[in-house]
Formats: C-alpha cells, sequence, structure tokens
C-alpha cells in the first residue's frame, strides 16, 4: 500500500518486504510455477528527490524448497504527488512502475503501471486508495496446442490483453505514535472494461500492524486471506524499513545548516 | 479550555480596562510611537500576493529605537475583527504592559486602541509581536505579518560598525504538513526575509571596506532557520541584543524562532552575494536577500558554505561568575499524540496549559530552570520579562550566554538560571506558536 507522501529529499529508504504463501496453487499452471509455499523477497529503495516526487527501484526474488533463492525481476517506480502546499483536502499522488519479471513467476512478463492514490488523515484514522491499473506490455503465449476456447479462457481470465485494474485500499487508527493497526485489501480484477468473473479475480484482506520503533525504522506485519479461488488462500507478509538520512543530522534536528 | 478559549475569556474580562489609558498616562497626550493592526495584502514577489495583518501597513511593523531608560508611551489601535495584545518581547517591564493576556496584560479589542506605556529596558536587540493564540487557523498569531523590531539604544555601542541592517525572517501561508515523528507540524508555502522573497526585493547596499552589523530576527512563527552570507563569515557580537562574552566567527548562523542575533561582517569580497538560508528548499521558498556592493550590479551568487554545527558554547564562557541557584525546578517536557491527522498536545510536567500548575517563586531568589525534553523536536523556549543565563547543554556546562529565548535539543537537558528581580506573572513557554496554542506554556508568579 501507498501513501500519497513521498519520501524527504536527502533520504533513502531501504525496504524488505518478505511474502510467503501458506496456502496458494500447488501445480504448475500455464507456466507458472505454484505458489504455495512460495517465498518472496522483494527489496525496495526509495529515495526522495522533492518534496512532491521520488524515485524507488525493486529487485524481486522468489525462494521455493527444491528451486533456491531465484531472481525474479526487477522495476522502477517513479512517484508525483500534489504538493502538499496547494491545500489539498486529501492527498493525491501517481505512481508509475515499469519492469520486467521471469515468466516462470509473472505473466505478463514486462509491464506498466500507473497507480493514482488518495489518502487522508482525519485524527487518529487514515485511510488510502491505491487505483492500480497495469498496462500487458508483453504477455507469454497460452501454449502453442491450445483450443480457441482455451486461449479465449486464457486472454480473458489468466493474462487479460490490454490494460488490468486491481484496486487497494486500507484504513488503519493509530492509538500512539509507536504503531497503528487496521486492514489492507489487495485485488485484481482483470481487464479494463471486461472483468474476469469474481470466481476468478483475486480479493484479498490482510489484518496488519505498523510499528515505528523508532525515526529510522517502521515494520509492517499481516497475514492476508484470500476470498476467492482466483487468490492464494492465506499469506504472511512482513516488510521491515530502515530510513537513511544523507544529510547526517539526526531526523528532526535543527543543529546541522545542512 | 484551549487557549484561545482563555484568551477570549480574557479579552472579555479586560475589555473595559483596554480603553482606559495605562499607567496614569492621560489619553490626550500624543503618544511617542503610533501602531496600527489591520489587514493586509502583502506581495512579496510579482504575482505572489499573502493576505495578512500587520503593523502600520508594512512588514515588518516599523522599526522603533528609543534610549534605555526613557518612558515610552505606544498606542495601538486594533482595526481587525478579533482581540489583539501586542507582546514587547524580552524586556523587563510589568506584566499588565507586557502583553500576554495569560500574564493579566489587557486585550484590545476590534476597532478599540490600547496605549502601553513603560519604561524599556535592558538595552539591546528586542522585538514586539502578536501574543494571541492561533488554534488551527494558521494565518493568524505569529503566522500573520504581526512582528516589528525594537531596539532599546544603550548609552554606549558596545561595538563599532559603519552600517546597520534590521532583518527580519518569516514564513508564509503556513499549513499542516508531515513530521518526522508520525504527528503534524507546520509546514509553509513562502519565505521572506523583511518583506519580499530572494530575488525581488532591494539588496542591502553595502560598500568595500565597511564592517557592517546585521540584527537578524526570525519571526517565524515555528520554524528555525539557518543563514549564511556567501562568500563572508559573520562574527556573532550578541544573542538576543546581549552582548555574548565569546564574539565568534562563524560560516553560519542558526536562530530559533524569536532568537535574535547581531552578526558584524567584514566586507571584503565585492561582488554581488545571497545572504539566504543554507538550506536550498528554504532558499527556493524565498529565504534570502541579495548583498550588493557599490558599483557591483550582478545577479547575487550563492556559494554554498561548509556543513556546520551550531553551538551556543562557542558564544559563552567557560569561566562561571554569576552565583549559584538557590533552587532548582525541574521542567519535564512532553507532547500527547492525537494522530497522525492532528497536532500534538503539550505538557509541562504533565500538565497542559490552562490547566498547568502556576509556579510560585520569591523575589530576589535565583532559580534554575531544568529543562528535560522528552520529545524529538527542538523547542525554542522563552521566558517573559527576565533573561536567564544558559547554564548547561546537553551534559556540557557554559557560563555567560545571556538570553531570553534558548532552543532546547531534542531528547536532551537544559539548564538556565535567572533571578526573580522583576515581580509579577511571568509567562513561560515554547515560542513555536502551534506548540504554545496547544498546552506548551506555565507561569510563574510572585510578587
Amino acid at each position: 500500500m501507498y501513501s500519497s507522501e513521498t519520501m524527504t529529499p536527502q533520504t533513502l529508504l531501504v525496504e524488505l518486504h518478505s511474502n510467503f504463501t501458506t496456502e496458494g496453487s500447488t501445480t504448475t499452471q500455464f507456466g507458472l510455477l505454484p505458489t504455495e509455499h512460495q517465498e518472496h523477497e522483494t527489496i525496495e529503495l526509495t529515495e526522495g528527490i522533492n518534496d512532491w516526487s521520488e524515485i524507488g527501484f525493486y529487485i524481486f526474488t522468489a525462494e521455493k524448497s527444491g528451486n533456491g533463492v531465484q531472481w525474479v525481476g526487477d522495476h522502477i517506480r517513479p512517484r508525483f504527488r500534489i504538493p502538499p502546499r496547494w491545500h489539498w483536502p486529501v492527498g493525491v499522488s501517481l505512481s508509475t512502475e515499469f519492469g520486467y519479471a521471469r515468466a516462470a513467476f509473472s505473466n505478463p512478463t514486462w509491464s506498466w503501471q500507473i497507480m493514482p492514490i488518495v489518502d487522508q488523515n482525519i485524527g487518529r484514522w487514515y485511510w488510502s486508495v491505491n487505483g492500480t491499473m497495469v498496462w500487458d506490455v508483453h504477455v507469454v503465449p497460452p501454449p502453442a496446442d491450445s483450443t480457441p476456447q482455451q486461449k479465449q479462457f486464457y486472454y480473458t481470465n489468466v493474462a487479460p490483453r490490454g490494460v488490468t485494474f486491481g484496486p487497494a485500499a486500507t484504513l488503519t487508527y493509530a492509538p500512539s505514535k509507536l504503531f497503528n493497526f487496521g486492514i489492507e485489501y489487495y485485488s485484481y480484477y482483470g481487464q479494463w472494461g471486461n472483468f474476469v468473473p469474481l470466481h476468478y479475480q483475486q480479493q484479498q484482506v490482510f489484518p496488519v500492524v505498523n510499528l515505528f520503533v523508532s525515526p529510522k525504522w517502521e515494520i509492517n506485519f499481516g497475514a492476508g486471506w484470500g476470498a476467492t479461488a482466483g487468490t492464494d488462500h492465506l499469506i504472511v507478509k512482513c516488510v521491515i524499513g530502515r530510513y537513511f538520512d544523507w544529510s547526517h543530522h539526526r531526523p528532526g534536528s535543527s543543529e546541522s545548516s545542512q | 479550555m484551549n487557549r484561545r478559549t482563555f484568551l477570549t475569556q480574557c479579552s472579555a474580562t479586560f475589555a473595559g480596562a483596554a480603553f482606559a489609558p495605562l499607567l496614569g498616562q492621560p489619553a490626550e497626550t500624543e503618544p511617542d510611537v503610533k501602531l496600527e493592526i489591520a489587514p493586509l495584502a502583502l506581495e512579496i514577489a510579482p504575482r505572489k500576493t499573502v493576505h495578512t495583518v500587520a503593523y502600520n501597513g508594512r512588514v515588518p511593523g516599523p522599526l522603533i529605537r528609543w534610549p534605555e531608560g526613557k518612558p515610552i508611551v505606544i498606542e495601538v489601535m486594533n482595526r481587525t475583527e478579533i482581540p489583539e495584545i501586542v507582546h514587547w518581547h524580552g524586556l523587563w517591564i510589568p506584566s499588565e504592559v507586557d502583553g500576554s493576556a495569560e500574564e493579566g496584560s489587557p486585550m484590545i479589542p476590534p476597532g478599540a486602541r490600547l496605549r502601553y506605556s513603560f519604561t524599556p529596558r535592558p538595552a539591546g536587540f528586542r522585538w514586539y509581536h502578536t501574543h494571541i493564540a492561533a488554534g488551527h487557523d494558521l494565518k493568524r498569531a505569529t503566522y500573520s505579518g504581526e512582528f516589528g523590531c525594537l531596539y532599546i539604544e544603550p548609552r554606549n555601542e558596545p561595538c563599532a560598525y559603519d552600517q546597520e541592517i534590521f532583518l527580519a525572517l518569516h514564513d508564509w501561508n503556513a499549513y499542516m504538513g508531515a513530521s518526522g515523528d508520525s504527528s503534524m507540524e507546520v509546514a509553509y508555502e513562502y519565505s521572506t526575509i523583511n518583506d519580499r522573497m530572494l530575488g525581488f526585493g532591494d539588496p542591502v547596499r553595502v560598500r568595500e571596506g565597511e564592517r557592517v552589523l546585521f540584527r537578524i530576527l526570525n519571526a517565524s512563527a515555528s520554524m528555525i532557520h539557518w543563514l549564511a552570507l556567501a562568500g563572508h563569515e559573520m562574527t556573532v557580537v550578541a544573542m538576543d541584543g546581549n552582548p555574548v562574552p565569546t564574539p565568534t566567527t562563524v560560516k553560519a548562523i542558526r536562530l530559533g524562532p524569536a532568537e535574535r542575533i547581531d552578526a558584524i561582517v567584514a566586507m571584503n569580497q565585492p561582488g554581488a552575494w545571497i545572504l539566504g538560508e543554507t538550506r536550498e528548499q528554504f532558499r527556493k521558498m524565498g529565504m534570502g536577500v541579495a548583498v550588493e556592493y557599490a558599483n557591483q550590479q550582478s545577479k547575487a551568487r550563492w556559494v554554498e558554505p561548509p556543513e556546520a554545527l551550531w553551538d551556543y558554547r562557542l558564544f559563552a564562557t567557560t569561566q562561571n561568575e554569576s552565583r549559584e541557584p538557590d533552587e532548582v525546578i525541574p521542567l519535564r517536557f512532553e507532547s500527547k499524540f492525537h494522530g497522525q491527522g492532528a497536532f500534538d498536545s503539550w505538557t509541562i510536567n504533565g500538565k497542559s496549559y490552562p490547566d498547568a500548575d502556576t509556579i510560585s517563586l520569591r523575589a530576589g531568589k535565583r532559580y534554575r530552570l531544568q529543562m528535560t525534553n522528552h520529545s524529538t523536536d527542538d523547542h525554542p523556549i522563552h521566558l517573559h520579562r527576565h533573561t536567564f543565563e544558559v547554564k548547561k547543554l546537553a551534559g556540557s556546562a557554559l557560563s555567560g550566554l545571556s538570553k531570553d529565548v534558548v532552543v532546547i535539543p531534542a531528547n536532551a537537558t537544559t539548564d538556565v538560571d535567572f533571578t526573580a528581580n522583576n515581580p509579577g506573572a511571568t509567562l513561560f513557554h515554547c515560542h513555536n506558536q502551534t506548540h504554545m496554542d496547544f498546552g506548551f506554556m506555565t507561569l510563574f508568579r510572585y510578587s
């Protein structure tokens, strides 16, 4: 989930995203490896550019018993926001992400994502909506011996061509500065204007806890249940983030002239 | 009851007194200074106008120069729609005219006028500003243009100079922004030195060989600023209007809200230079002014100074010549979280103003305020109607540095000593407008 806020200039956030699929697919489907007991480790680097933009970079990896650690792919993600000095009542940001992922783990392989983000803090409450739209730049074709019906099913429900849509949202409550808790919702509806049947959609809800144990560290932990047949049934995730302030002074301090 | 409610009630309480002349001054006598508080559309750059409130239709308000020890009468007319009050920052004057409703000074109702009459002391660079609460209205109080420089002339100037320049830093169009620790803090759209953004005002004109004394005030409601004059060094000779024991030359100076620095610059690098915030984002917001040598008209240059770390001890002494305190008053500063979309509230020893306990003092005694900052913010702490001596900063002892505002680092302890020699209610608070509005104040009282 993304908030509309961008990274502070001269600050680098290094995050390790760990996802473990406890219950997922158990067979290879259309060339995609089974997801059950697959561990995904993603390194995300985010550098603030100015008070309205940042650039992010992902290194995706996957690990499964018997297959070892494998590089999955890389994405680059520039993101822009409405500067807070414009005094909009809600935070608004636009993220765009482009990159490659290997066909064994992702279909499409090359993709371009555009994600508008809207969020708002209301006292202790926070909500955010991410509208993820992905243009599948390169889709792996179905097996050559597929029947026309199988090809239609494939391009409709498995790897649609064109732009797909998958909104995500979160709602959290912050009892203290040190943590908040709430729910996150992730989904995949399929091709824009021609959504796949609910049975094949991905719908996941994660109860989450976000810990802000120090100004330099943040931790997100959640467990997600898939509500449809097209969703991995149980995923456990953890994100550990560390901020590096290139200005070499403690956060919020006025002691340095830089 | 929050601070705004409290001040509104004070306004009602003192409405009658506000029309009466103070301290026996006949109303028909012409005042020495007249100030008019009124709305102002201030053009800080072409096509950039801020709508604010100011004194006498200008920002900063008129410079008031007055000899130390000579009585002055200042008449203030309030042409706004809310009660106002003017605080005479840094002066040892009675509570009734100090310009703080919390101390008992009367508010000035809308459309009314009030006379402040006092004998200003001590000599040095003081200032005046509104002392109302803003709360969530980030155009009021010290977010506005209601500030001006006040110079109390000593019998003999402590240092020689060829030219004297008063500069006031300010930030405009405040809004609630994120901070580094999950809470909301105030951020700004524009910054100015005096009334113009960098690149749009008249330059400060100097001559080669001159010693120019810059008297610089940080009139921001909440921002701590760093300033440097490209290509030059600055010798700090006074802080908060009080000569420092060890004048020291530095590449850059830091000023918390309400702090003042007097710095001498030897003009020995002919050209056109920028006197500006050391941090680029603030210069882009407008905090800077061109300094132009005679016959050197060109685009003002910025040269990045090396990183500087601010240390008050550079300007102090290690020789302790003041008397030991009679009593130590521990003061613990903490914030209370109210959500990522709200301002924190603040407590001193566990209580927010106006619920905080008044601290009783005894006249003539010397007190040590042992301040422990249990927050992740640096706080510019101000004591009204007195001057204090900074004695310890984050565990290091120092002496001789007399101030009325000191920036307390986050998660550190700072000690200041003062003598209770100006009886009456005395306000003590963080000079960050948001912090004081949300509880960061307490009162000392003695007779």
